[in-house]
């Protein structure tokens, strides 16, 4: 078990150096010149070279790579271009709210999932069924901010019903849950639709195994028959899926981060984005990167946790 | 007032609703097993051998159901328990063992614990007594260390001591009837011969009986008290193995019988039954069998014969019996 979470480990170094080039050479290409927006409007060519020598962009660019490599590897994550604040001090302030926000968006969001998929593919072809697959391609087909505007616009704003700008404290406090109520309801929402359908095909593709027979004929209750035997190892490859899936939920998060104004690191980004901040932008990406890269750590080790074939191997 | 039998089919009819209408898998099977004998159900493939095994525990998968008939256990009739009624016959007083013991246990859980489920199941017991009881199980299927394999998961076992684990499972509960669909065709040879003799030792030992299914004639010689002989969907030919063997009626238990090589009469010619089973939605008028039957008349074509007499407790279900007549 061990040796599968160091391997796995091992295996994310390429990915995170990956990660660190593109996210360099990405934002080389943008054709703002950080000096620039620094220098301000009004600034001379001088000032500007200044400015650019400073922040060592007058170098070649393999040589800025390998700069920022080593800053990085000392945990200097540089400074921001527009306000001077230190990169991992915004990050820092940034991160905590945006993993709140997955918690409260994934909390509901899969075993409600889990919940709709298993009981439509045990009622395979009922009413039910049909609607929570209907459900599903709805929720599917809804874009993040779709969803979000429409929550804004009639729990938030038409029924006055819960807050929908930014973080008003901690979650143990009323205020604190009545503010992420609706951004967790948006993000989480785009994500039962596709998790009910998981379960649903895995659950049915379990459903027809033969161990499945064999649990039925020992004289087990259908509940257990369909808890331990059909969704327990549906599981498997559900997680899977799900895992994959919170990384689209990372690119839902900077969106739901913007449209209700919660200060996580998915509306900083898109902020140092737009405002060419430069290491700013470098820090988010790496930050989400890093984020995708744990919870497809995390998958793994739960693969190996549920199924015991994988554990040994 | 004579006792009851173990188990007794009385006119069995199981279908399955499909594009075709409903065709039948089981159509008016009866059978009857007694407390520590063993029937063997033989017959090719298709020919609704496993379905009746399913039937028996009402488990036929859906759009399958049973249509008409009774199934007693000990005068009780199945076909009209609850569903909950039903969970506590299942693996309690009717455990089943199936062909594949490579996927009929389920690989996320200890085989330990999968036998341990089986007996909560049936038995107030507290999970440690049952550990206890799944762990004495596994003994008596003869699997060295059987505490240690109780924590195994179902993948570092052979495919031999998968059955033994599944036959553990079944037992766990002492059950009066085991049925065994096929326990032995996805097994070598040898392991065959051991799955078999540990059978017939756990059915000494505990005096249940045993309803086997096979296609395999060489596990039916060495296993069966009575054979029961099924051709689409039908009985064609029952009685004791002895009768069945030295003197079968049936040109389709003839055909059968004669495709097994034998070493004491070499010159025979080994006789082939041409053609396979129809489909239930392509079943022939008259005896089921005619169209691939050498001895088939006109009659054979229209009329459906019924089980008639020939000796004690065989019957055998065809208009030309006994072919002897013929020959002459």
């Amino acid at each position: 078990m061990l040796g599968h979470i160091l391997r796995r480990l091992a295996t994310a170094v390429p990915v995170m150096v990956g990660v660190l080039l593109i996210g360099f050479v990405l934002l080389q290409v943008v054709p703002t010149d950080p000096a620039t927006v620094r220098a301000g409007p009004m600034a001379s060519a001088e000032t500007i070279a200044a400015i650019r020598a400073d922040l060592g962009l007058d170098r070649p660019l393999w040589e800025q790579f390998l700069r920022y490599l080593w800053r990085l590897a000392q945990g200097d994550l540089g400074v921001s271009i527009i306000n001077n604040v230190p990169v991992a001090q915004e990050l820092a302030a940034t991160i905590p709210p945006t993993l709140e926000l997955m918690v409260a968006s994934l909390v509901w969001a899969i075993p409600l999932g889990l919940l709709l998929g298993t009981v439509a593919a045990y009622w395979r072809g009922s009413l039910f069924d049909r609607a929570v697959m209907a459900f599903a391609v709805a929720g599917v087909s809804v874009p993040v901010f779709f969803l979000g505007l429409l929550l804004i616009w009639f729990v938030g704003f038409k029924w006055q019903l819960l807050p929908f700008t930014g973080r008003a404290g901690p979650l143990w406090t009323l205020e604190g849950l009545r503010a992420i109520a609706l951004p967790a309801l948006t993000l989480g929402g785009v994500f039962v639709g596709p998790v009910a359908r998981m379960t649903r095909t895995a659950v049915l593709d379990v459903l027809s195994a033969d161990h499945v027979r064999t649990a039925r004929a020992k004289g087990l209750a259908e509940r257990l028959v369909v808890l331990r035997h059909a969704l327990r190892n549906a599981l498997i490859p559900v997680v899977t899926l799900i895992g994959l899936q919170i990384g689209f939920l990372l690119g839902g998060a900077v969106v739901t981060e913007t449209i209700f104004s919660w200060p996580g690191v998915g509306r900083l980004a898109v902020g140092a984005i737009l405002s060419s901040d430069f290491p700013m932008a470098q820090g988010t990406i790496i930050v989400l990167s890093l984020g995708f890269i744990v919870i497809n750590l995390v998958v793994d080790v739960l693969y190996a946790v549920l199924d015991p074939r994988v554990r040994a191997a | 007032m004579p006792e009851a039998p173990l188990l007794e089919i009385d006119n069995l009819r199981t279908v399955f609703r499909t594009g075709h209408g409903e065709l039948p898998a089981v159509d008016g099977v009866s059978l009857v097993i007694d407390t520590g004998r063993t029937l063997c159900i033989v017959g090719e493939s298709g020919c609704g051998k496993s379905v009746l095994a399913l039937s028996i525990l009402r488990l036929v998968p859906r759009p399958g159901r049973i249509a008409g008939g009774a199934i007693r256990l000990a005068g009780r009739d199945l076909t009209a328990l609850s569903e909950a009624e039903m969970r506590g016959v299942r693996g309690a007083e009717i455990a089943m063992i199936f062909q594949e013991p490579m996927t009929s246990l389920n690989p996320v859980h200890t085989v330990g614990f999968q036998i341990e489920e089986a007996v909560l199941a049936h038995r107030a017991v507290s999970r440690r007594e049952a550990r206890e009881i799944a762990i004495e199980s596994l003994a008596r299927v003869r699997i060295p260390d059987p505490k240690r394999r109780a924590e195994e998961y179902p993948h570092r076992l052979s495919g031999g001591m998968r059955q033994r684990v599944m036959i553990a499972m079944a037992l766990a509960c002492r059950p009066k009837l085991l049925i065994a669909d096929e326990p032995t065709t996805a097994l070598d040879v040898t392991i065959q011969a051991q799955i078999l003799d540990l059978l017939r030792e756990l059915q000494a030992e505990t005096g249940m009986a045993i309803l086997l299914i096979t296609h395999d004639l060489g596990v039916v010689a060495e296993m069966a008290d009575e054979v029961a002989v099924m051709y689409a969907g039908r009985v064609v030919e029952r009685g004791p193995a002895e009768a069945i063997f030295s003197d079968a009626q049936h040109p389709y238990t003839l055909g059968l019988f004669g495709s097994l090589p034998r070493l004491d009469a070499e010159a025979e010619r080994l006789l082939a039954i041409e053609g396979t089973v129809p489909p239930p939605f392509a079943l022939p008028s008259g005896c089921r069998f005619h169209p691939r039957c050498a001895f088939a008349d006109g009659r054979c074509a229209n009329d459906t014969p019924a089980l008639r007499r020939f000796g004690e407790r065989h019957e055998a279900a065809c208009f030309r019996a006994p072919l002897e007549a013929m020959a002459a």
